[in-house]
């Protein structure tokens, strides 16, 4: 787990911002734990072989770009600040 | 890498012959030189502290069902009948499934490593690299996350140093299981994003890149479904390390010829 999930005092950018209501009101949607912007997201098990996914398609549509499996890797998804810098909406 | 991948390698006048279904019957030198190289797998494994095990060739189709092999390679298991035609049963497609039904509703006393040697069969397309039949040394090990990961990242030290001192040009890099299919897609991109799976690899034989070892997490996919414990009773983490037999012979043969090759696993040190 990285820092609280509520307690970030610089302004989120927007694509953080989306990105962070995404993965916790849709994809833990069932779960207690949510996660900060640089939380590690694969630690702990908390997204799983279907979330990851969602959590594509969402960036896929997002982006209105496929994604192609060989970018899918941990430097470019370790944490949703991660994700938003290497996959900006369109 | 970019280096590597430009160069094809071929068998230089090696009696390897590998039928149109992928079985092989090597020549008298070429079984000499599979037989060291699984010797020093197997001194590598013990020397770690594995204790070894044999199991069957065939394997029970409960075993792999609740492996969740038809899920994530329906394609590749061979099925076999048994002598009271009872029960289904299958060609082993990896030693380790063997390893977890052994432990199967226990509560590991430690850390736990064992080693096992066996004929794997996977009915992927034949082709060059892609045997039916093949020879597999694994190493498994069971524990905590730390316990697991520290094995992994040793194996890995380990055998990418043997393969240096053997002259082995490889590439050591995350991999994803190629052939999950469609339904699996989330499992192999997981897989890879999470880089459970390392893969040493041999660049253009037969015109790609062919996997030698692998080395894997596995979390507590199988210790959950097996239902392996620590001894507080909290599930445990496993991992393996997996040689390809045939596939160190062919690439060493590429590479150096067989005499040559030989004489490289003979002469190399005892790695610990």
């Amino acid at each position: 787990m990285g820092s609280n999930a509520t307690g970030a005092s610089a302004p989120l950018s927007p694509a953080v911002e989306s990105l962070l209501k995404f993965v916790n009101e849709n994809l833990l949607a069932g779960s207690q734990e949510k996660v900060a912007p640089d939380t590690a997201l694969f630690d702990e098990g908390r997204i799983d072989s279907l979330k990851i996914l969602r959590l594509i398609a969402f960036l896929e549509v997002r982006s209105g770009k496929k994604i192609p499996d060989e970018l899918i890797v941990m430097d470019r998804f370790r944490t949703i600040e991660t994700i938003a810098k290497n996959f900006p909406d369109r | 890498m970019n280096i590597l991948n430009s160069r094809a390698w071929t068998l230089p006048h090696s009696d390897f012959p590998i039928s149109a279904d992928g079985l092989l019957s090597p020549g008298v030198a070429e079984t000499g030189l599979m037989n060291a190289l699984e010797s020093r797998f197997r001194e590598m494994a013990l020397a770690a502290g594995a204790e070894e095990r044999q199991f069957p060739t065939v394997i029970a189709e409960q075993i792999l069902e609740r492996s969740e092999y038809f899920q994530s390679f329906p394609q590749c298991a061979s099925a076999v009948n048994s002598p009271d035609k009872k029960g289904r049963y299958f060609l082993s497609p990896a030693v380790c499934y063997h390893c977890y039904q052994l432990l199967t509703n226990s509560a590991l006393a430690g850390d736990t490593l064992l080693t096992c040697q066996g004929r794997c069969f996977r009915a992927e397309s034949a082709n060059g690299s892609h045997l039916w039949e093949f020879t597999m040394r694994e190493v498994v090990f069971l524990g905590d996350d730390g316990f697991v990961r520290a094995q992994c990242d040793a194996w890995k030290q380990r055998i990418a140093g043997w393969a240096a001192q053997l002259g082995l040009i490889a590439n050591l890099a995350p991999a994803a299981d190629p052939f999950f299919v469609a339904e699996t897609r989330g499992k192999k991109l997981l897989q890879q994003i999470k880089e459970l799976k390392y893969e040493l690899t041999v660049p253009g034989l037969w015109g790609t890149d062919v996997p030698v070892a692998s080395f894997n997490l596995h979390e507590r996919f199988f210790t959950s479904r097996f239902e392996v414990t620590l001894t507080g009773g909290e599930p445990a983490y496993s991992g393996c390390v997996a040689f390809g037999i045939e596939r160190w012979c062919m690439a060493l043969i590429a590479q150096h010829g067989v005499n040559e090759a030989l004489r490289r696993v003979e002469e190399s040190d005892d790695l610990r």
